[in-house]
């Protein structure tokens, strides 16, 4: 839940998506799931293997499973908040297993 | 509340280890031969994380059958994500 | 090999139960990469993710690294072996 609800803070704003295959993805982040899935618009692709087949393509849904990395711009993160919101959710898993 | 008798027990399950990180430096191994170093900002159950000011390594093994040199490519990123499903091993930095 | 030997000492345990009882062991982790890491038990879970403590690093037999604490993720494990 705290990625997800991470990722729509950023929703709007300017990503690179690295994928598994080594393939990168900049654009602008429209919408996640809970799953990470994310869609992205007015996209560019990183020229490192070279995939012309993609230079027309403007949006692309990236299923969360082939996600490497996403690369953030750090002055839309709060760190400060992220790493509160990480003990917030380890002492909420740690309280469910002793349930 | 929970956070009370989390603290007690310091290292009862493994992601203990990692929540003890928190804001720290680690060290990151991954699959596909890459390591992270860099301040750890958040982390879940899934090892999904974001680190800040990393510096990756990329191990390339020789592209020929008999080449085994190993060559490295190092990049930086100022804030970045790491889905969990990549990840081998964190290890707080100690230096 | 030793897992036979294991398995006579106490055949009634399941094997998180053997996991549970050689907490604080010295032991060897396998990964499915080849790499092996041994060091000192501290925690398991049930996704078989591991903390150890004064952890050294062989790839290929031979000593790669030192780590005074490492997290291993579960998914990566092929097996654990007490030393």
């Amino acid at each position: 839940m705290l990625f997800f609800s991470f990722f729509k803070t950023l929703v709007d704003h300017e990503v690179t998506i690295e994928l598994k295959n080594d393939l990168s993805i900049r654009g602008t982040l429209k919408s996640v799931d809970q799953f990470l899935n994310i869609k992205l618009d007015d996209i560019t692709v990183i020229e490192e293997g070279n995939y012309p087949h993609l230079s027309a393509v403007k949006n692309v849904f990236i299923r969360g499973s082939v996600v490497r990395y996403v690369h953030l711009p750090a002055n839309a993160v709060d760190t400060a908040l992220l790493e509160d919101a990480t003990r917030r959710e380890a002492a909420n898993t740690a309280a469910q297993k002793t349930r | 509340m929970a956070e009370g008798d989390e603290s007690v027990a310091a290292v009862s399950e493994p992601l203990d280890l990692v929540r003890l990180s928190l804001a720290e430096h680690v060290f990151v191994k991954l699959r596909g031969d890459r390591e992270l170093k860099g301040q750890l900002h958040a982390f879940d159950s899934h090892c999904n994380l974001i680190i800040g000011d990393v510096e990756e390594t990329i191990y390339i093994i020789g592209d020929e059958e008999d080449d085994d040199t190993i060559r490295t490519v190092k990049k930086t990123s100022e804030m970045l994500f790491v889905r969990g499903d990549s990840v081998v091993l964190i290890s707080p930095q100690t230096q | 090999m030793s897992e036979t030997g294991a398995a006579t000492v106490d055949d009634s345990k399941d094997p998180s139960g053997f996991l549970s009882e050689i907490i604080g062991a010295s032991i060897t982790v396998k990964l499915n990469s080849g790499v092996e890491y041994r060091g000192e038990l501290q925690s398991v879970d049930g996704y078989m993710n591991i903390a150890l403590e004064k952890t050294e690093e062989y790839v290929g037999g031979q000593l790669k690294h030192k780590y005074g604490d490492v997290f291993i993720r579960g998914n990566n494990v092929l097996y654990i072996s007490q030393d």
